[in-house]
């Protein structure tokens, strides 16, 4: 394998960052990108040249991708959904748009080689962002679907490092072997219920709030969007919920949340 | 008018024949074939629509007729309970598909005569059975094949008839 991805030491556990200045966001998650989903990856790539090239960062709050195997993807000449992704963020940083990434459950194993490759940083999950001396939490969300027991002790394996590590380890055809084993899977319904997506606990957002000393919240992979208003310990709380993305459907789906007026604001998009 | 006896309950739909003629007419036409008839609300996303009347259960397509010229442009607009054509990208290709709207999806309204913002022709809207809607939206869904946001049960239209 040649290029620089599959030249970094396996595995690539890195520290995000726990805490962001932005100045004029689009935030993003769940767009679950593959080669199944050619107008998802197409209006994604437009939305880079567009919309987020007009504001002063993009952060994706977790599932940018349906899978990642690891940064080799990269390198893979069938791959061509990682590859034109990887060109649309290079863009977009190479213009002066400062890219966040945050890994999602679908696409944790997103490492080094793709930071570089697009120039984007990865964020902590949870991590704190500033915007205009306005702090909310940003998660992608999954931490806190505690009412699905086997989904949390799914996560907690597949986020050691031992684990992430043996996986990388493996020759790549393997790694697609069991990608795709474990889709064709899924897609029998034989995984049904694991596959159900649960909502977050409230407790477990309160929690978070409380220990962040936060108001304002921001996640997606629930694939409920919303904005929830409510109280917490006596103070107005908000957590807005990222929409996903599904442009192969139609009507289409999709969305952003930016900052208007100095308030969070919901940004749909257009087929 | 129509009603759709679906297995959450009835559904009544007032047609805007005025606003969106062509529209209306090709739903009725399906209406009176009894095209609608055992089809499924096969895509059900709380929070942004419910789309139905292309799929018999098991996902298996009817087969359809003529595309119909896109009336989005009438004014009416995609909000709650609204009753809009589904379609693929190209503007002009409704043909038995619909799909109530479960909030008001702006970004889905005319905005240009273009392939980008032609939007979605709102031609009725439920007066009926908004209970129903509410309860079909909230279902439980994953999913299936190529599809995703199917109805892990069927949430069946068991009939279709003009009314009124």
């Amino acid at each position: 394998m040649a290029g620089a991805a599959s030249t970094d030491p396996l595995p690539v556990q890195l520290a995000g960052l726990a805490r962001v200045e932005l100045r004029d966001p689009l935030f993003i998650s769940d767009l679950h990108l593959n080669a199944a989903a050619p107008a998802t990856l197409a209006r994604f790539i437009r939305f880079c040249s567009e919309e987020a090239a007009a504001h002063a960062e993009l952060a994706i709050l977790g599932d940018l991708f349906e899978y990642w195997i690891g940064d080799d993807t990269l390198d893979d000449e069938a791959d061509t959904v990682s590859r034109q992704v990887a060109a649309a963020l290079r863009a977009l940083s190479d213009r002066g748009v400062r890219v966040f990434v945050m890994h999602g459950d679908r696409d944790l194993l997103l490492g080094a080689g793709f930071l570089r490759a697009t120039g984007a940083q990865l964020l902590a999950d949870p991590a704190v962002a500033s915007i205009g001396g306005r702090e909310l939490l940003l998660a992608h969300g999954d931490a806190w679907c505690t009412q699905d027991v086997e989904y949390m002790r799914f996560r907690a394996n597949v986020r050691q490092e031992a684990t992430q590590r043996q996986f990388l380890a493996g020759p790549r055809a393997a790694r697609l072997a069991f990608m795709g084993a474990a889709r064709a899977q899924s897609e029998a319904g034989k995984r049904a219920k694991a596959m159900q997506i649960m909502d977050v606990t409230p407790s477990e957002i309160d929690h978070a709030l409380r220990a962040s000393g936060k108001r304002l919240l921001i996640h997606g992979h629930t694939h409920r969007p919303a904005v929830h208003r409510f109280a917490l310990d006596g103070e107005p709380a908000e957590r807005r919920v990222l929409p996903d993305w599904d442009f192969d459907a139609q009507p289409s789906r999709g969305g952003a949340i930016g900052v208007k007026n100095g308030e969070l604001a919901n940004l749909p998009l257009a087929g | 008018m129509i009603r759709l006896h679906t297995s959450f309950g009835p559904i009544t739909i007032t047609l805007d024949a005025e606003k969106a003629p062509k529209t209306a007419a090709n739903f009725i036409e399906y209406v009176k074939k009894g095209h609608y008839d055992g089809t499924i609300f096969h895509r059900v996303i709380d929070g942004f629509m419910i789309q139905g009347g292309g799929f018999a259960p098991g996902m298996k397509q009817k087969p359809t007729g003529a595309p119909v010229e896109n009336e989005a442009g009438n004014g009416l607009r995609n909000d709650k309970y609204t009753v809009a054509m589904a379609r693929t990208s190209d503007p002009h290709s409704a043909s038995a598909q619909f799909f109530i709207n479960v909030a008001d999806n702006a970004f889905l309204n005319h905005t240009a005569p273009t392939a980008q913002g032609w939007g979605y022709c709102v031609f009725g809207k439920v007066t009926e059975g908004m209970d129903v809607v509410d309860r079909i939206r909230a279902v439980a869904t994953g999913r299936s094949g190529m599809h995703s946001d199917v109805p892990r049960e069927d949430v069946l239209i068991e009939r279709a008839e003009v009314i009124g």
